[in-house]
């Protein structure tokens, strides 16, 4: 096996500033295998990807391909070497205005040699031969604006092989596909893996993972922490490699709750799923855990109004609770810390107090009028309450670490009393004693209140919650009280594998 | 502080004060109670309009067709009183709905319809440079005029309505400030209060700036958005009731250079006290900056086009202020 | 063809009126070919056509037209040059027999001419100097319009002045008015400019109100304001009202429209005379130059339509309050006798 390794990266790194993201990454790729790179975000999957590519230059470290050195400064040179990436945005890979048969032949309309006049019939006898090289079956005239997102991401795959390569990087092809187009996309994988192609899958989605892949590698942190190639494979190994435990954790005090605040019944958030029942109770910390893209946020969103659910209901302290608006969600007591501060969070311009304050102008306002000192007040007494780091509450953001803005965003929403408060990646770009401080706070007030976190790392549900359940598929899988878990049964759950019934 | 940030903070303020410093000396007669009413009377229509169009800055838009709006709303003022022979009051009340309706369809075209803010603005100022010749088929509207179908218009402008334009109140000095000054002063102050110190102002400024955020703490974003084109709409029209008031007839007019201004002025306003983003007190005091210049270039004999000069270069220097000192590239 | 003439006759006699309708057969009688039978197909093509003097214009341009029984089509590039140009040949391609240019650009309209010409279509331009003998260039008398008003700030002001005066270089009428102007000041060495200003910032009253106190508050001792152009001189007189200085000032201007009259019928309105070729009766006379061409005819290169001088008296004593009554009450306004052959009609005959 060593021996017909296409490609071979040897000892990669690469930092940014002092932020090592990658600290000495070793991969080989075989020809006629797809290789699956796991990691969890930030393990630096993109940035190896990018490395390969030739977007980032590496910090140190070889590449090979065929024995050669590969070396690529340009995107451009590693396509030509024959080292072809398709990006995990699809419209990246295409042209929307133009038509089928120009998108297939894009590449050779630039760069030295190219004809300076466009021939539209040599372009469309070029494409032919690329569509039919791979089985496609457009309709070379439409346009690629036309097409469904499969077609689409076809394409961009039909244009990144006419170059004929011998390494072929899939970065998430699958994300916003539909599982019927995701098998027309494996068919594709299958057959160019008959051709000889070395294949490097990134995918956080098991069922591919289980379909396509010959080897499964596990990144996190920015070494590979785990090569699996025995069949049958060892998927939990995998997701095990991945996730991982990396810090021996502080024992909690599990709590169960008796009165529920919360009812969720029959609850669908995806077509084709299955539905979500579960109950959050008064004071308890619950964690909902998955891979990424299982619909961990959706849930989140469709508890908080910003989304509507396709079927169930939900009940809030006996009452029925179906909110339109997030305003609404916010008026019965329901609060959201959304992932991705940058996002979905901070706004710039306004500075510590002013993005407390945000979701509570109306109680603290009178005739519509804002009471300053109110808000100032409020203001010193969550910085305070959740120690942020700042001089004055009249610092602006963009002058806080990232463990600090995120501790704003918690103490926006904790200056008032939730009935839920859901938090969706609260842990996200914040050094570890910043979460510790989170972490802690939410399990001191939650008395009053359910509070419901959405997080992918496993530590971090093992670290915070009370309750563990684990979403795959766009429904809960599993259910773990905090004490003594079985890490096995979670790792299986979380890695889809035979589903257990959701209590 | 350091001097940097004196520069950015105080630099327009004392610009401002060197250039009444330097006309004073310079031109004659430039320093009198008269004068500085006139300087205000001068920037009024603009400035109004430009209050408006800090409205819809401050959610992150943009609102092109509010010279439009206004020269739409003078017309309909002329028209309502001339040709339909009704009263002031009508008159007024007919602008201000034409300046709402025009603002909730700007806000519905953005929101709803997804059309870009300043496509769909320059599609509604087209629109409205047309509409405004349709009933009279092109012409201007004076009493006396001769209708399409051959009528006279025998109503004129009330004496109530042309009030709002000439008359003036006493102020120390008898007959000092005229009603638009009036105007001007109320309604800066009313948006100055609405977007600084009302919870309806803060989040509209969390809305231009992370409209997800805003969102996301329970504001209806898209409710926020239409009321801004609406504030710039009406604010719109009543600039354009000020103008029929003071030429007293209807007068066919795109009202570009009623924009450009007014724009010139919300954008010089960003850097007024460093703000870096729109705000109601640094409009005003751009419009201001604005109406000294030009009243001071002009007592001095300058030709009109050294006067647009002037605005492009004072228009620059103050976005300089704004993007590349403060740091802030931002809105 | 057929159709139209029925339709246009229809029109014709609509609008002209039993009494006309009485004497319709015998002037048609006398008229030469080709106006003998109506349906003699002529265009219109405009560069220029908002605002009251385009729509005036128009309106004269339409009742010649109909007395001739011509058949009118209108083309309008609205400031278009090249579109201005292109219409021309449209016009060649409906297979007119006679075009009116008017305004436009010398550049972009002396080829579109001579073309036209070169078809066998006659051609007469207004306002706009296309550069061929062949074609006769109506004209409003620019110089005259100022000459008039001039004159009479003079007769009421005397021969010694200061003024300010409105003007924007680069208008091709305006720069015509001003070197009357020009040669005034150097005539009356007691006449002194003590300001010049103007723009055309739309709207262009507003703006130059807002210049023209500036300059009154600058300037005190203006006694008179030589304002050349309807929209300078209404900016100007809101100015001199926001100032008070009404009774003090004497407004001089050019052009009139009805609200120009109503402002100048205002109890002490500073505005004491203007001078004005009236709008539409420029269009009678472009469509009865070019009516003379088509009927062999040759109404001379330079076709000047004399202006009328307006005061305030006259307005007050005759009780003018619009057009209308201007055109009733001022004959010299309402018809000029430039390219009045014995067989043309004459619209404004009742």
């Amino acid at each position: 096996m060593v021996g017909n390794a296409v490609f071979r990266v040897e000892g990669l790194r690469k930092s940014f500033g002092h932020n090592e993201v990658l600290g000495g990454v070793s991969l080989e790729l075989h020809a006629g295998e797809v290789t699956v790179l796991m990691g969890a975000n930030g393990a630096g999957k993109s940035t190896l990807v990018k490395i390969i590519s030739g977007v980032y230059e590496r910090g140190g470290g070889t590449m090979a391909l065929a024995d050669q050195d590969f070396a690529p400064k340009t995107p451009a040179e590693a396509i030509r070497a024959g080292v072809v990436t398709v990006h995990q945005n699809i419209n990246d890979g295409v042209v929307a205005d133009l038509d089928v048969a120009t998108n297939l032949t894009l590449d050779r309309l630039s760069g030295s040699g190219a004809p300076t006049l466009f021939n539209p019939v040599r372009v469309r006898r070029e494409a032919k031969a690329v569509a039919d090289r791979m089985g496609l079956a457009i309709d070379l005239k439409a346009r690629v604006s036309d097409l469904s997102l499969a077609d689409r991401q076809m394409v961009a795959i039909a244009r990144a092989l006419a170059h004929q390569p011998k390494v072929l990087i899939l970065d998430e092809p699958t994300s916003s596909l539909s599982s019927a187009e995701a098998d027309r996309l494996f068919a594709l994988i299958d057959r160019l893996r008959e051709q000889g192609v070395a294949i490097l899958y990134i995918s956080h989605r098991m069922s591919d993972i289980r379909r396509l892949a010959d080897r499964i590698v596990s990144m996190r942190d920015g070494i590979v922490s785990g090569i699996f190639d025995k069949k049958p494979l060892d998927y939990e190994g995998a997701v095990n490699a991945m996730l991982g435990r990396k810090i021996h954790l502080d024992q909690i005090i599990v709590r169960d709750s008796a009165n529920a605040v919360i009812k969720i019944d029959g609850l669908r958030i995806a077509p084709g799923a299955r539905p979500i029942s579960l109950t959050l109770g008064d004071g308890e910390v619950v964690a909902i855990t998955g891979l990424v893209g299982v619909g961990k946020t959706a849930l989140a969103e469709t508890l908080f109004g910003v989304r509507k659910p396709l079927a169930g209901t939900m009940t809030m302290n006996g009452k029925p609770y179906a909110p339109n608006s997030t305003g609404e969600a916010i008026a019965a007591g329901v609060f959201l810390v959304a992932k991705d501060r940058g996002e979905n969070g901070i706004v710039d311009g306004f500075n510590i107090q002013e993005n407390i304050s945000l979701p509570f102008h109306k109680r603290m306002s009178r005739f519509a009028v804002l009471r300053r000192r109110l808000e100032r007040a409020t203001a010193r007494r969550q910085i305070e309450e959740l120690g942020i780091v700042c001089r004055s509450e009249k610092d602006e953001m963009s002058e806080l670490s990232g463990g600090n803005q995120q501790k704003v965003m918690v103490a926006r929403w904790m200056a008032q009393d939730a009935r839920l408060f859901i938090l969706d990646e609260p842990f996200q770009g914040v050094d570890i004693s910043a979460r510790r401080d989170i972490a802690a706070k939410l399990r001191a007030s939650a008395n009053g209140r359910a509070t419901l976190l959405f997080v992918t790392e496993l530590d971090e549900a093992l670290e915070t919650a009370d309750r563990i359940l684990v979403m795959s598929e766009q429904t809960i899988v599993g259910e773990h009280r905090n004490a003594d878990v079985d890490l096995d049964r979670l790792l299986a759950e979380v890695a889809g594998g035979p589903l257990h019934s959701a209590a | 502080m350091t001097l940097r940030d004196h520069a950015i903070r105080y630099g327009f303020i004392v610009l401002l004060f060197g250039l009444v410093a330097y006309f004073s000396i310079a031109a004659d007669g430039f320093v009198s109670p008269q004068s500085a009413v006139f300087i205000f009377q001068s920037v009024a229509i603009t400035g109004v309009l430009a209050l408006g169009v800090t409205a819809t800055l401050v959610v992150g838009g943009f609102d092109l067709s509010i010279g439009s709006v206004a020269t739409s709303a003078m017309m309909a003022a002329a028209y309502v009183m001339v040709v339909l022979e009704q009263n002031a009051l009508v008159a007024v009340v007919v602008c201000l709905l034409i300046g709402a309706i025009v603002g909730l369809i700007n806000g519905w075209l953005i929101v709803y319809m997804r059309v870009p803010d300043l496509l769909a603005t320059l599609g509604m100022m087209f629109l409205l440079v047309g509409l405004q010749r349709i009933p009279t088929e092109g012409r201007s509207i004076a009493t006396g005029m001769t209708m399409p179908d051959g009528s006279v218009a025998n109503g004129k402008f009330s004496d109530a309505f042309l009030a709002l334009g000439r008359h003036r109140f006493d102020f120390f000095i008898p007959n000092l400030i005229p009603v638009s000054v009036v105007v001007l002063l109320v309604l800066a102050v009313l948006i100055w209060f609405f977007l600084e110190y009302t919870r309806f102002g803060r989040m509209m400024y969390a809305v231009g700036s992370n409209e997800r955020a805003a969102e996301l703490a329970g504001a209806p974003v898209k409710a926020y958005k239409i009321w801004a084109y609406v504030i710039s709409g009406v604010f719109a029209s009543i600039g354009g009731i000020l103008l029929a008031a003071r030429l007293g007839r209807g007068d066919i007019a795109s009202g570009n250079n009623l924009l450009l201004d007014a724009v010139a002025a919300a954008l010089i306003g960003y850097a007024v006290l460093g703000a870096a983003k729109p705000n109601a007190f640094g409009t005003a005091i751009g419009a201001l900056f604005v109406g000294i210049l030009l009243q001071g270039l002009t007592m001095m004999n300058a030709p009109y086009y050294t006067q647009d000069f002037v605005k492009g270069v004072v228009l620059v220097v103050a976005l300089v202020f704004t993007f590349a000192l403060s740091g802030r590239g931002r809105r | 063809m057929s159709i139209t003439r029925r339709l246009l006759g229809k029109v014709a006699l609509g609008l002209a009126g039993a009494t006309m309708l009485m004497q319709f057969p015998a002037l048609a009688a006398d008229k030469p070919a080709p106006f003998d039978k109506p349906g003699v197909k002529i265009a219109l093509v405009r560069y220029l056509s908002t605002g009251d003097f385009f729509q005036a214009y128009l309106s004269g341009v339409e009742a010649q037209s109909k007395a001739l029984g011509i058949d009118l089509r209108v083309l309008d590039s609205r400031q278009d040059a090249a579109l201005q140009s292109d219409m021309v040949d449209q016009a060649i391609a409906l297979g007119v027999q006679g075009i009116i240019i008017q305004h436009g650009l010398t550049e972009s309209m002396k080829d579109a001419a001579q073309r036209a010409v070169d078809a066998g279509i006659k051609v007469v331009a207004f306002d706009v100097n296309v550069e061929n003998p062949k074609i006769p260039q109506i004209e409003q008398s620019d110089r005259d319009l100022a000459r008039l008003a001039l004159e009479q700030a003079v007769k009421d002001n005397g021969e010694s002045w200061n003024a300010g005066y409105v003007y924007v270089a680069g208008i091709a009428p305006l720069d015509r008015r001003n070197e009357t102007w020009v040669d005034v000041k150097k005539k009356y060495a007691g006449i002194k400019e003590v300001a010049m200003f103007g723009t055309l910032d739309n709207p262009i009253a507003n703006s130059v109100a807002n210049q023209a106190r500036s300059v009154l508050s600058a300037h005190p001792d203006i006694k008179v304001m030589f304002a050349p152009y309807d929209e300078f001189a209404k900016g100007v007189k809101i100015a001199v009202d926001e100032a008070g200085l009404n009774k003090g000032i004497k407004i001089y201007s050019a052009d009139i429209s009805t609200s120009d009259i109503a402002a100048m019928r205002e109890a002490d309105s500073a505005w004491a005379a203007t001078a004005a070729t009236n709008p539409a009766v420029v269009g009678q006379v472009s469509v009865r130059a070019l009516a003379q061409l088509l009927a062999g005819e040759d109404p001379g290169h330079n076709v000047v339509v004399p202006p009328t001088l307006i005061t305030q008296k006259d307005l007050i004593d005759k009780d003018i309050k619009n057009m209308e009554d201007l055109s009733a009450k001022l004959p010299q306004f309402a018809h000029a006798d430039v390219a009045m052959p014995a067989w043309m009609p004459n619209p404004n005959a009742k």
